[in-house]
């Protein structure tokens, strides 16, 4: 009997489900519709607004109130987005003068489901939302929002950051990021950073002097952001490279930065990295043989020719790419090609096939 | 008296196989049950965060290598690279590994991108059969690469392709699939998400039927083959619910051949696939939850729902036949290969309810479900059973079935923004009983017979008939 009824009731469940099916296919329809009849409600009255100038008091209490619901933000979304396919002016002036309205639903939103709290931020990345300026109840509910345990909603708040372009609030995110138990990987950081709108002089400064204050993983992503941002961050590299405390990894970072941006003063120690012969650091010849590839000379393929005898095949491998971007020529790698290192031997000549083949696609392309 | 007695004994041993019967079947729809329940509120939680952009709608790319063994692929080997250079991905390179085809698989290839030989060094970081030559290209600055080497099988193709890739993560894939447009920023997505993940295996589904244009659906309707049909439908309710489910607690024991994401490191650490079974990938998988169990490795394997591959599914019987044949065999291989998993405690919910389930439900089910049939058949024989309940019964468990499949398979349909005609529909649902009642039953006997003649040294590429998959 009992199992009857275990089968019946999953039976029922099973019912339910088709009928949930059936109502999720009306509901995406129907709420489709609806977000389609109530954006072109938005387009009509933001168009409006802004041939009027200034919003009176009770559109900004109707949108208020409008706004409160999710999927009201989303037709709004929506028809932001439309006008700002035509004329992104317009909705910024909108956005403007309709600001008090958002500082205000940032608190209504800041007090929703991480789910349905992602969207605020998300909005105010996508429309540039309180750019260039210092919306305090905005920034205290995004910084909120970087302690949620969801990643999506974390990672919405800091792109509202970013973009709002205040240094020292996304500073504050970057303190709470590192600190907070939950995963957010370094490339987030780093890929973010460089959307920052803001003085990107102010927050790299910021950066640096609280650079200590943070975790390993998260100088890393710091490092990194330097990297792809600017070539201004030489000499402080330089001291974190060269600094007997530096750990590995915020070595590497290092010097791959100044294989991206040329340092005279940074030679010797690219060089001294790529001479290191201990099997278990390999890394540092393995990069320093790329990032050799910026410093054209003799001393420079010196040493490369030498890292293709290494044992590690990346040390090879990097070695050989570095060597063909100096412009060697066959009869330069002579030695190599002819010498008893099987293995030095064909990467070279492989980088030679491969140079031979780029020769041969732009003469078909030219 | 001798006669009665033995009588009576059937009748106990029926009686209690017929229990053993009941709590199997039981047990099993507990597991499918939870599995469409869980798969379709899976499904719908994704599709709400999408619509609320509570995601990672930016890209964050990580440089991948995909890496594509074929063997006799003449037919769609082109078309299948065409599709991967039409991705929307920055960072990639494509590696083709050709195992010794007889046809002209690589002579295709060389001649549609103007392709160069190259004298490449290979480092040997997993065994795998020698090359014979290497031809490399860039198309639209995406580095393709091509390598015939000697015969080896699929899992030896994709060693040498993990050893010729450069990148610290791999694709592997079928060469008779196509990724949709978005699949890869989807499939890394999981390795910018969390901590540790070593693989993460893509969602598979039947191309047949579907018009795919530079990587994006232009139509979708179900097979009108009705085989392939069937097996859309049993996509949905076996592979996807399922691996939702074990994706839940980290047990995922298989990520399909056709579409996976792997971490170069952690997969040379523990010695590549394995070119002497027929189920390399399920090999891998468990192979890297015993290799980072083993090491206390913290580790996790993640299923992307998102990240869609097109397949084709076999439209011939023979030919599903002998893919399931194939499946079965691998399943065996692997599941003894790893039998320290079984009810070991070290590996937790990995071994207490993947394994188990894997054991019970997909290497015994056919065995369990031919004798229950037969059973039901001997105890009508001595009136042991009463028909009325057992045909109720069984109706039930079909309609049970049905309406599951059904739920698992509007449940993607409608996440995925698909839209299908009535006729599909009723397609759906037509068809539906007739793959539980009728398909499972002969697959289950193809499953049943796999091991016989089964010689584990025999190893091959398991051929179907290949057809051009309609992209463009």
């Amino acid at each position: 009997m009992s199992i009857e009824i275990l089968i019946y009731s999953y039976l029922a469940v099973c019912m339910a489900m088709i009928m949930f099916n059936i109502a999720c296919v009306v509901v995406f329809r129907v709420s489709d519709r609806r977000i389609d009849r109530m954006s072109r409600g938005f387009e009509k009255a933001i168009r409006k607004q802004v041939e009027d100038g200034e919003a009176s008091e009770k559109e900004k209490k109707y949108l208020l109130r409008k706004l409160k619901r999710v999927a009201n933000l989303r037709a709004f979304e929506r028809t932001l987005q439309k006008i700002e396919e035509e004329n992104p002016e317009l909705v910024y002036s909108y956005l403007e003068t309709a600001s008090s309205v958002f500082m205000e639903l940032s608190e209504k939103y800041s007090r929703k489901n991480a789910l349905e709290a992602a969207f605020f931020p998300y909005l105010i990345r996508e429309h540039g939302l309180f750019r260039g300026r210092d919306p305090e109840p905005v920034i205290r509910m995004l910084l909120d929002m970087v302690r949620n345990q969801s990643l999506y909603c974390r990672e919405n708040a800091m792109e509202a950051l970013y973009s709002i372009g205040n240094a020292k609030a996304v500073l504050a995110g970057l303190t709470l990021v590192d600190r907070s138990d939950g995963f957010h990987h370094a490339k987030m950081i780093s890929d973010g950073l460089l959307d920052f709108a803001g003085d990107r002089n102010e927050l790299d400064e910021l950066l640096w002097n609280h650079l200590p204050s943070f975790s390993e993983v998260m100088q890393v992503a710091l490092l990194d952001y330097f990297r792809f941002s600017s070539g201004d961050h030489k000499e402080r590299m330089l001291e974190v490279m060269t600094s007997e405390d530096t750990p590995d990894e915020l070595r590497y970072s290092c010097i791959r930065y100044f294989g991206r941006h040329r340092y005279e003063q940074a030679y010797e120690k690219l060089l001294h990295y790529a001479r290191i012969t201990d099997r278990n650091k390999w890394e540092y010849p393995a990069i320093a043989a790329t990032a050799l590839a910026g410093y054209p000379g003799e001393k420079t393929v010196g040493v490369l020719k030498g890292l293709l005898e290494s044992s590690s095949w990346h040390v090879r491998y990097n070695a050989s790419q570095s060597l063909e971007i100096l412009g060697f020529e066959y009869m330069d790698m002579i030695d190599i090609i002819e010498s008893d290192d099987r293995y030095a031997s064909e990467m070279i000549r492989y980088r030679l096939d491969q140079r031979n083949l780029k020769a041969r696609r732009r003469g078909s392309d030219g | 008296m001798v006669n009665d007695y033995l009588f009576e004994l059937t009748r106990d041993i029926l009686m209690y196989v017929n229990g053993f019967f009941i709590i199997y079947l039981i047990g099993y729809s507990s597991f499918l049950f939870l599995a469409v329940v869980i798969g379709s509120s899976e499904l719908y939680k994704k599709r709400q965060q999408e619509i609320l952009k509570s995601t990672l709608h930016k890209d964050y790319y990580i440089p991948v290598s995909i890496i594509v063994p074929a063997y006799n692929e003449e037919v769609t080997v082109v078309d299948t690279v065409r599709s991967l250079l039409a991705l929307e991905y920055t960072v990639y390179e494509i590696i083709v590994v050709d195992d010794g085809s007889k046809d002209d698989t690589s002579k295709k290839l060389i001649e549609a991108f103007d392709m160069q030989p190259i004298r490449r060094p290979i480092q040997r970081k997993v065994s795998s059969k020698p090359e014979e030559y290497v031809y490399e290209t860039t198309v639209d600055r995406i580095p393709l690469t091509l390598i015939r080497k000697k015969n080896g099988g699929k899992a030896d193709s994709l060693n040498m392709g993990i050893n010729a890739s450069r990148y610290p993560y791999f694709i592997c894939m079928d060469a008779d699939s196509a990724l949709q447009y978005d699949s890869l920023s989807k499939i890394v997505r999981p390795v910018i998400e969390e901590r540790n993940v070593v693989a993460v295996g893509g969602a598979v589904r039947p191309s047949n039927g579907v018009v795919i244009e530079e990587g994006h659906v232009k139509e979708y309707h179900l097979p009108s083959n009705l085989l392939a049909c069937m097996q859309t439908l049993e996509y949905d309710r076996s592979f996807l619910a399922s691996r939702i489910l074990f994706d839940k607690f980290n047990g995922s024991l298989i990520i399909s051949g056709a579409f996976g994401l792997f971490r170069k490191d952690t997969v040379i650490a523990c010695g590549g696939y394995d070119s002497k079974t027929m189920g390399e990938d399920m090999e891998l998988v468990v192979k890297l939850h015993e290799y980072c169990v083993l090491n206390d490795i913290p580790y996790s394997i993640k299923y992307a729902s998102d990240a869609i591959c097109w397949s084709q599914a076999p439209e011939r019987l023979q030919d599903l036949c002998k893919q399931r044949k194939r499946w079965h065999i691998g399943l065996f291989q692997s599941m003894w290969r790893h039998k320290i998993m079984f009810a070991n405690q070290r590996f937790g919910a990995v071994s207490m309810v993947s394994y188990l389930y894997f054991l019970i439900y997909e290497l015994l089910s056919p065995f369990i479900e031919l004798a229950g049939v037969t059973v039901t058949v001997v105890s009508y024989i001595v009136d042991l059973i009463n028909v009325r309940f057992m045909i109720a019964f069984f109706l039930g468990y079909a309609v049970y079935g049905v309406i599951l499949t059904l739920t698992a398979f509007f449940a993607r349909i409608q996440t995925i923004d698909l839209e299908i005609s009535v006729s599909d529909c009723i397609k759906a649902i037509s068809l539906c009983l007739i793959e539980v009642a009728g398909l499972r039953f002969i697959l289950a006997f193809v499953r049943a017979t796999a091991l016989v003649g089964y010689n584990k040294k025999k190893l091959n590429w398991g051929r179907i008939e290949r057809k051009k998959i309609n992209v463009s």
